[in-house]
């Protein structure tokens, strides 16, 4: 049945019809909506389906149950790959059972992430296939596939879309049936126990399997040749579908241009790329992040003795970073071919107003900010900020954010700040997802070495930025099931941390009192702000603003969306305005008021 | 057909881009396709849908090539002007949301300059699209109420039939009753517009 379906939607639905019995993951934007897609299309709950702790944990259940014979798939951003590199790496070598594949999504940009790092790396560095669609649809028959050749080949199997293809929808031909099988269960066997001789003899299989699998990525269907030129464009991703419309749009005919598109991508398919090679006079690459095509063509060519000249990042003719766009692709295919571009009468642009991203009116975060910001005012202090919404916090007028690295740095960058910048009060904020997912760790140590921080752990009851996941805090689960709640502040003495308080932190006098005291004491103190997110809680009325003098405090203080200025008196949006009350105690004059209860 | 949705990070561009795609298939479009900013820029920021319900490889418009701009807010409507064709169409809801650089006085949000320079760049139709979802029951209603807008002024090659059936495939059924009237509000003051 033919649905327009989002890439990421398309993924799960091809999961599904493949049989998968497992799934996986932890959120992260542009790969979120795989494992949700996958919940909402449980039809009798047959597939297992969880929001991990993290990444690593998320691939080694994914692992287990691919041991037993069921195909499974664990789903994940770039950089949550970084985290599960480490169980990767060693299932790479003691290999899978049942199909197993590894969502990750790259983010070229970066549009919502850390870094733009490139995925394909990490299928040549664990020497396994690498799948790269150019399209939802592309993106749905390659999730069918994944799982049949990660079978055959008992190797985990890594499907990498990006962004353009995670959130870009397509008509999808879903096939109705679902691929059914028992799983035999764990079998023992010493393959499953990796020991040093059992990698050595792995890793000569796994590289005999290499030109196995790279003849039948010359030959399927994913990779392919089109046109008939003497000049070569070759490209990869969501690039093969720009280029394809910009070729449309420039009228270049079949016969001018051979276009070699590339979907299944490592192992590399040298007998395919030694084809394009000899047939064209000169090639030009067209790929985002990193130059993986292009490197490839360029080993068959010293493999092969070929001299035919290559162009695209590795001689600066193309941009090493961010993505390839519509325009920038026309003209690199212009200057290749040789073609002056006919500049269109466009429309001129003109100068607006930015609209940075913000924390959203009503958000618990911008009263935690802005309680340590009050209580830490006159002395000098330090803000380590995580991943999440709340690294939103950079923004003027807050401007509480001074570092931010990767899930759960700020816990531990704050230590290692604080050893050389003994004066100063060093904060470190964190959500309570991020805190399951790899701040533990951090505590731990800050209270192993007698370090002397301030660890502020922002708890929303969700996992805001990724659109509000359950995590292990929250009692909730992917299969509708209740759990455990696991409590912070248990937590948080479990690991013998001296100071700890909790607080609503839109209680502002309360709030910046326990940060001084936290602040003051020596040692480990931990502050568990918490107020759940707007999004997962019931607003209160708007509040109403009666005489404003037009001192502006409440808006240079804290920056909420809802609060506007007219002609030099500040007004407050009601349709935008939760009533979080944060204002009413800014207000000099006492002049903004509660908004009566709903 | 290359359509454009402009707003602001929760103003719910994606569905109206769903309901326009999945309405053009059930037309009988080849395919349809659409590309939508999901991320951090839905804290506020800027975010746009690209839906394209004509043969192409990508889903995402070039610049310079939407039939149609739809804005869900002013300024993000002049921001995109020059993602629309010479000679192209947009519909722009006339109500304003602040970024915060402009509350902070780190930038000015000229109303007169911005709706100045769509009307001389193309054929523009402006509304208060806000002021009429509140009557229709929500704010959240403005997406579904700027689509029966485009509509009524014959900017969409989809059918009415196919966009009430995509508005049901897409939202809550308690919600049904509650954007249909939103479109037929949009439909009915595209005639003013028109006049």
């Amino acid at each position: 049945m033919k649905q327009v379906l989002l890439g990421n939607a398309a993924i799960a639905l091809g999961a599904v019809t493949a049989g998968v019995k497992v799934v996986s993951g932890y959120p992260g934007t542009p790969s979120t909506e795989v494992l949700q897609t996958v919940a909402q299309n449980n039809i009798n709950k047959k597939i297992y389906v969880e929001w991990s702790a993290n990444e690593k944990a998320a691939l080694e259940v994914a692992a287990g149950a691919s041991y037993c014979g069921a195909r499974s798939m664990v789903t994940m951003k770039q950089v949550g790959l970084n985290v599960a590199s480490d169980p990767l790496m060693s299932l790479a070598i003691v290999g899978i059972k049942g199909g197993m594949v590894v969502l990750v999504a790259d983010d070229p940009g970066p549009i919502s992430s850390q870094t733009e790092q490139d995925t394909r790396h990490f299928g040549e560095f664990a020497n396994i296939p690498v799948l790269d669609p150019s399209s939802p649809e592309e993106a749905y028959e390659m999730a069918v596939y994944a799982f049949d050749l990660s079978e055959r080949l008992g190797l985990p199997v890594i499907l990498r879309p990006t962004t353009k293809v995670c959130h870009a929808s397509g008509t999808v031909d879903v096939i109705d049936t679902v691929y059914e099988y028992e799983p035999e269960g764990f079998v023992k066997d010493p393959g499953w126990v990796i020991f040093p001789p059992l990698s050595y003899r792995r890793h000569l299989e796994i590289e005999r399997q290499q030109p196995e699998i790279s003849y039948e990525f010359d030959n399927i269907s994913f990779n392919l040749i089109r046109g008939t030129g003497k000049k070569g464009i070759a490209c990869g991703g969501v690039t093969y579908a720009i280029v394809s419309d910009v070729l449309n749009e420039l009228n270049v005919p079949e016969n001018d241009v051979m276009l070699l598109k590339i979907g299944a991508v490592f192992p590399a398919p040298s007998g395919l790329y030694e084809k394009f090679l000899k047939s064209v006079e000169k090639a030009l690459v067209l790929e985002e992040l990193d130059p993986v095509i292009e490197t490839g063509l360029f080993h068959t060519l010293a493999l092969k003795r070929m001299t035919t000249p290559v162009s695209g990042k590795l001689d600066g003719t193309v941009t090493p970073a961010g993505e390839l766009k519509f325009d920038n692709l026309k003209k690199y295919i212009c200057d290749f071919l040789g073609m002056t571009i006919n500049e269109k009468n466009s429309i001129k642009s003109m100068e607006l107003p930015a609209r940075p991203p913000v924390l959203c009116a009503g958000c618990p975060h911008r009263a935690s900010f802005y309680a340590v910001k009050r209580a830490m005012k006159g002395r000098k202090h330090v803000s380590c900020g995580d991943i999440g919404c709340y690294t939103l916090g950079n923004a003027k007028p807050l401007e509480m954010t001074d570092t931010c690295l990767c899930m759960g740095a700020g816990i531990t960058i704050a230590q290692g700040i604080k050893r050389i910048d003994a004066e100063t009060d060093v904060f470190a904020f964190i959500g309570d997802s991020t805190f399951f997912a790899s701040g533990m760790t951090g505590v731990a140590n800050a209270v192993y070495n007698n370090s002397n921080i301030n660890i502020v752990i922002l708890d929303n009851s969700t996992t805001a930025m990724t659109g509000h996941q359950p995590h292990p805090g929250t009692g909730k689960t992917m299969m509708q099931t209740e759990s455990p709640k696991i409590d912070i502040g248990a937590v948080i003495k479990a690991l013998n941390v001296g100071f700890t308080t909790r607080v609503n932190p839109f209680d502002l006098d309360a709030a910046a009192e326990a940060v001084k005291e936290a602040a003051d004491y020596e040692g480990v103190s931990v502050i568990i702000f918490e107020a759940p997110c707007i999004a997962v809680a019931k607003p209160e009325k708007a509040v109403t603003i009666d005489g404003c003098t037009g001192c502006m405090r409440c808006i240079k203080e804290i920056g909420c969306p809802a609060m506007h200025t007219d002609n030099g008196r500040v007004s407050v949006d009601d349709a935008l305005c939760y009533g979080c009350g944060l204002c009413i105690g800014i207000c000099p004059g006492k002049k903004i008021r509660r908004g009566d209860s709903c | 057909m290359d359509i454009l949705i402009s707003g602001v990070g929760g103003q719910g561009t994606i569905l109206a881009s769903k309901i326009l795609a999945n309405g053009a298939v059930t037309d009988g479009s080849k395919r349809a396709r659409t590309g939508e900013t999901i991320g951090m820029s839905q804290r506020g920021g800027c975010v746009v849908s690209h839906v394209r319900t004509s043969d192409t490889y990508s889903p995402y418009i070039p610049a310079g090539g939407a039939d149609l701009l739809l804005s869900f807010e002013l300024c993000e409507g002049a921001r995109n002007l020059p993602m629309l064709k010479k000679g192209g169409t947009a519909v722009i809801n006339t109500a304003k949301i602040n970024p915060v650089t402009v509350s902070l006085g780190a930038s000015v949000y000229d109303e007169e300059k911005i709706t100045e320079y769509i009307k001389s760049n193309c054929k523009a139709y402006f509304l208060d699209a806000d002021r009429l979802a509140k009557k229709c029951g929500s704010l959240k209603a403005v997406n579904v109420l700027l689509v029966g807008t485009a509509f009524g002024l014959g900017l969409l090659d989809i059918s009415k039939t196919s966009l009430y059936a995509a508005i049901k495939n897409n939202v809550k059924p308690e919600f049904y009753k509650m954007n249909i009237k939103a479109f037929e509000c949009g439909e009915n003051y595209a005639l003013t517009l028109k006049g």
